[in-house]
């Protein structure tokens, strides 16, 4: 699934990133990357999301969202991460 | 002792960069440590800000120079790039890395970074106090160990603790050189880049920064690609960018479990705060609330505190004028300095309070974190006119000032994006503009004074987006959706940011008075007073006068068929506040925001046209809201957009569609009131 069908207070760890590559970069420079774990905490029906990513909040709109792939993140290790959220 | 005098460096002259991510309380620290001494110049090339400043300590001159925020030494933006040149200089000694301890993960991949250039890294950990109420903790020695054994200074930018420490690292640091590289890649990388790096040493036998190029050049990045043009294909096929940027972030990981403990979880206020503001459904509508009452307060707390300025100057102009003639100046000089230069010059101060009040009010959202919030609440709505919530950002700075709002959308992504919105950002009405409205609706809606006023910010806003939305159509452009903006932490404004900020402002308006608006006062006197048979005793005979009649059939059908209005007009493209202080001269007023001016003007008025009435000065205002912003935007879209074709076009186009505008209000307005 990607990122944009998300729900909100779910969190999913990353498996990929497909779009241009420089934004690419900025996203991995600003700590998204594969495995990362990212929280959406808000999001509009336009379709920009609030996210929760290495401690802080980022708003992403659909376009960067949607070419985020994602799979559910497990349990446990979700607790951890959301304390330092 | 002696010994380690011998050890000390002869040079007592350090370079120090402070660098840090957007948002870190970067600038905050540099003011804390450099205290009001700085110096504002722009960086070369562009004209992004930089600050600097010198302070002395342990016998060292320090040259502290505050970089623009960033999170990576990429150059995909001008911030970095300007950021990169900047450390990446020979002359930059010592570099201190202001960090928020509260996002520790994010802000410490901009510090790995800065690590692999080699020179000397202090860490400066500013923040503690939320990861206090986080209920976290951060392990102040293990951090260090794992940072290569560099200084880690806890600090409070707001508070101001720990300075003394922070200097005392720099100094100690810079005696004592940098560190070892901390980062390991792996074999496969490492390789390439041990291979990478004696490739540059070859190449480049006086280079300093080895290790940070080869990097560099693995991850085939365009700027060093392009200043060190080396072979690198049989060593790199392929750009490593992605498995260095990982490998750095897998080391952060580690960093982080080791270091960062947390003692007991608590909810964040800033997502209790942020349940409110970025609403999905409430969040436009608590926008628009809050930007009505910063303009409640400035108009209504602007007019309050204006009686006493009013008072002040009156007295000023009067005493002016009996010391000019008892010690027996020449009629035309006591005329230029009390009718022209007080009248204009002082007339425009008398507004302070009001453009003191929009500004702090700037500045508390800006400080507080709520404008990177706006920027997703209206990412919906400007994404329809093909722009991106980022893009509002200019928009709201143009409230203030023009000059930075254009300035700002250096922060988008694309040259489109960036003149797009050079278009439509002057459509928001600046502070110049502010004195416009409040004269106009003062003198001609005295019953309600502040819907009009307000309607002019609410009518700029809604032109713009509208503008924007027929260009986009008229490209045939697509919704845009590539938002990326962090949204700092929900922050107490720190009172000496925002009187750094608000004194700034002020000074550019008072230094706008004394430059602009005093040169375009004598300009308008000597134009008004001046005519082909030399001084004339009545304006109507100037060259002022002249041309403005030429002029008057061109706006007469916007009912602003006036020459004295045609003149002011004019004028007003040097500054907008002009448009006043030209009423003032023209019309011989000491104080045009003053009861007794206001009656003279009106009577002026109202003896050469009759008619003129509300809804000729809504017209003005609508105009003055439209037409050719004033020269510093004029000078400031030619540099940025880089095309004087492009800057022309924008500026014939203002015209025409401010007087397309009042001309339709006008007819309009006139069939209707009948």
């Amino acid at each position: 699934m990607t990122l944009y069908e998300g729900e909100v207070g779910v969190s999913y760890s990353v498996q990929g990133l497909s779009m241009e590559d420089g934004l690419t970069r900025r996203l991995q420079a600003l700590g998204l990357n594969e495995g990362t774990r990212v929280k959406i905490l808000n999001r509009k029906k336009q379709g920009a999301l609030i996210l929760s990513v290495r401690g802080t909040r980022l708003a992403v709109g659909k376009h960067i969202t949607d070419h985020i792939e994602v799979c559910a993140a497990q349990e446990n290790s979700v607790k951890e991460k959301e304390a330092g959220d | 002792m002696a010994q380690k005098e011998a050890v000390q460096k002869e040079d007592r002259h350090v370079h120090v960069a402070f660098v840090g991510n957007p948002n870190c309380g970067k600038t905050t620290l540099f003011n804390a440590v450099t205290g009001a001494k700085l110096k504002v110049a722009n960086w070369p090339g562009v004209t992004v800000e930089k600050f600097e400043g010198n302070i002395e300590y342990e016998g060292y001159e320090l040259k502290l120079v505050d970089t623009p925020g960033i999170y990576s030494l990429s150059c995909y933006t001008i911030e970095e790039q300007v950021t990169r040149r900047c450390v990446q200089d020979d002359d930059i000694e010592v570099i201190v890395n202001v960090v928020d301890a509260s996002s520790l993960e994010r802000n410490l991949y901009l510090t790995l970074q800065l690590l692999e250039l080699g020179k000397p890294v202090i860490l400066a950990l500013n923040m503690m106090d939320i990861v206090k109420e986080r209920g976290l903790e951060i392990d102040l020695h293990r951090l260090p160990e794992m940072l290569g054994d560099i200084p880690v200074v806890p600090v409070s930018a707001a508070k101001r603790t720990g300075l003394d420490i922070l200097l005392h690292a720099v100094v100690h640091h810079y005696v004592e050189g940098p560190k070892e590289d901390i980062m390991n890649y792996g074999p496969g990388i490492e390789d390439r880049l041990a291979r990478l790096e004696d490739m540059m040493r070859s190449n480049y036998p006086s280079h300093s920064l080895t290790r940070w190029h080869a990097i560099k050049l693995l991850e085939d990045d365009e700027q060093v690609r392009r200043e060190h043009p080396i072979e690198i294909r049989e060593v790199a096929d392929r750009s490593y960018e992605k498995e260095i940027i990982q490998k750095k972030y897998q080391y952060i990981e580690e960093i982080v479990e080791e270091t960062l403990f947390h003692k007991e979880k608590k909810a964040a206020q800033t997502d209790r705060v942020d349940a409110v503001l970025t609403h999905p459904f409430w969040g436009v509508p608590v926008f628009l609330c809050i930007m009505a009452m910063v303009f409640f307060l400035t108009f209504a707390v602007g007019d309050f505190l204006k009686g006493g300025f009013e008072v002040a100057l009156a007295g000023f102009s009067e005493a002016a004028r009996m010391l000019l003639l008892r010690i027996h100046t020449a009629d035309w000089l006591v005329s230029l300095v009390v009718d022209g230069i007080i009248a204009g010059v002082g007339g425009i101060l008398t507004f302070l309070p009001n453009i003191f009040i929009l500004f702090l009010a700037l500045g508390i959202l800006e400080d507080s974190g709520y404008m990177s919030r706006v920027a997703y609440v209206m990412d919906g709505i400007m994404g329809k006119v093909g722009l991106s919530g980022k893009a509002f950002l200019p928009m709201i700075l143009g409230f203030g000032c023009t000059v930075p709002a254009i300035m700002a959308t250096r922060a988008l992504e694309t040259e489109h994006d960036r003149k797009k919105v050079m278009v439509i950002t002057p459509f928001m009405s600046c502070s110049a503009r502010l004195p416009v409205y409040v004269l106009f609706s003062d003198m001609f809606f005295p019953e309600n004074p502040m819907l009009p006023a307000f309607s002019m910010y609410v009518i700029g806003l809604v032109i713009s987006i509208l503008v924007a939305l027929v260009m986009n159509r008229a490209e045939k452009g697509k919704v845009n959706d590539s938002l990326l903006i962090e949204l700092p932490e929900y922050k107490r404004p720190n009172p000496r940011t925002i009187r750094t900020y608000v004194w700034n402002k002020l000074r550019d308006y008072l230094t706008k008075a004394g430059t602009t608006i005093f040169l375009a006062s004598i300009a308008i006197w000597f134009v008004l007073n001046f005519g082909v048979t030399g001084m004339v005793g009545d304006t109507a005979d100037s060259f002022g006068a002249a041309i403005g009649r030429f002029l008057v059939p061109v706006l007469a059908p916007a009912g602003l068929g006036l020459w004295q209005i045609v003149v002011a007009l004019i004028s007003g493209i040097s500054a907008k506040e002009v448009v006043v202080s030209s009423f003032a001269v023209l019309f011989g007023v000491s104080n045009a925001n003053s009861t007794a001016g206001m009656e003279t003007i009106i009577s002026n008025i109202r003896r050469f046209d009759p008619s003129f009435g509300p809804l000729n000065a809504f017209c003005l205002m609508l105009f003055v809201l439209l037409y050719v912003p004033c020269a510093a935007t004029i000078g400031t879209i030619r540099k940025e957009s880089g095309s004087l074709k492009f800057t022309l076009r924008l500026m014939a186009f203002q015209i025409l569609f401010a007087w397309l505008v009042s001309v339709l209000v006008f007819q309009l307005g006139s069939l209707i009131l009948g």
